[in-house]
């Protein structure tokens, strides 16, 4: 019997969407395997068919994005309801992905420079979106924009995850074969990923590390045989889990850890810092300072995709 | 007065919604989009290092 799915995103960017339609020739495998009850980059299903389904009827949902506003929480709670397995697809529904980074600042920071000082917006009357508005007699409403981006997990169960960003299409259609094969591992595990970290994969020379400044990438060109790391160019395949194939680092640039932490990682961007810190050349903890202070930008460079899942999470209030 | 609701809009990048509105004739009174989305990259790109920006940007859109 086919499957029923329902494919789904919050904060997201639909390229997730758009990896599962880079499967190609296998998306006719795919729908061989799969009814489709939500898709909204590619189908004209709505809310009111999802509310209309029984609870569990679906098998599976593939979620995307994060939770940024209350209609994101509200869909993924819904479609909880509706699904007997959630799956977290891509960085986003995992850790929050890059919009996750707005956790840097408060809800008003984002919505004052995005609608009153944007160079590129003319908003004379400085309207923000609003929750309830009236014109006449005419009621609308809007979702509430939270003061946090929140991953899946954090507001639904989430039975599996498949990493990414996106992730690797073919990785997408091994975990739907599992779900078809009814060969799911354990709940709470990641599919369509590898279990070592991507460095075990990467086919860069290495050797002793010993790092005694970091490189920008317009600061020298990276030599295309050597680990980034070792040529002090920071790259987080050391605390990033394999699966993407290798990606960035075959196109020539660094890894910013999209595929997540290896199992029992609590934090990917710490455990990063951890191993950025035992191959710096340093005598004493100021020849450390010295080298850590050419990190520009670390917070987004070590937690690029991870911020929301992370345990910083959030600037304080 | 009767109101539609289309939510989502669909086969397009990002969230939207049309809410149409009709009078006691059946005549369209108003219609209005909404886009109940926001992520806020014009803050979070704020001071982040010009190489990187490529790599960030993109994630405004995959489609």
């Amino acid at each position: 019997m086919k499957l029923n799915i329902g494919i789904y995103w919050g904060a997201a960017c639909g390229g997730c969407d758009v990896a599962i339609l880079d499967t190609h020739e296998k998306l006719l495998e795919i729908a061989d395997m799969a009814d489709i009850h939500l898709w909204p980059i590619a189908m004209d299903f709505k809310y009111s068919d999802v509310r209309a389904m029984k609870d569990g009827y679906l098998d599976a949902v593939l979620f995307s994005g994060g939770v940024r506003n209350s209609e994101n929480e509200e869909i993924a709670k819904l479609l909880r309801a509706k699904t007997k397995t959630m799956i977290a697809l891509g960085a986003c529904a995992q850790m929050g992905g890059v919009p996750g980074l707005a956790n840097m600042y408060t809800r008003e920071d984002i919505l004052k420079r995005v609608y009153l000082e944007s160079e590129s917006t003319a908003n004379t009357e400085g309207i923000v979106p609003l929750e309830g508005a009236k014109n006449g007699a005419h009621e609308l409403e809007l979702p509430r924009f939270y003061n946090t981006v929140k991953t899946l997990s954090q507001v639904v169960d989430v039975d599996y995850t498949i990493p990414g960003c996106p992730p690797a299409s073919m990785q997408i259609y091994s975990a739907l074969g599992l779900i078809w094969d009814n060969m799911l591992p354990k709940k709470g595990s990641i599919i369509g990923a590898g279990d070592r970290a991507l460095c075990d994969e990467c086919s860069r020379k290495k050797s002793e590390k010993t790092i005694t400044k970091i490189f920008r990438t317009h600061e020298k060109l990276p030599d295309a045989e050597t680990c980034f790391l070792e040529q002090g160019f920071i790259c987080l395949g050391p605390a990033t889990r394999s699966g993407c194939g290798s990606r960035c680092i075959k196109s020539g640039t660094p890894c910013r850890g999209c595929y997540g932490p290896l199992d029992d990682v609590a934090d990917q961007g710490i455990k990063m810092l951890s191993a950025l810190a035992s191959v710096i050349e340093a005598k004493d903890e100021k020849d450390i300072d010295a080298v850590l202070d050419t990190v520009v930008d670390p917070l987004r460079t070590f937690h690029r995709f991870s911020l929301a899942s992370s345990i910083l999470r959030r600037k304080k209030a | 007065m009767k109101r539609i609701a289309i939510d989502p809009i669909t086969r397009l990048e990002g969230h939207g919604k049309i809410t149409i509105f009709l009078n006691d004739e059946g005549a369209v009174d108003n219609a209005y989009l909404q886009i109940p989305e926001l992520r806020g990259f014009e803050k979070f790109v704020e001071g982040l290092p010009v190489e990187e920006i490529p790599r960030v940007v993109t994630r405004i859109c995959g489609v």
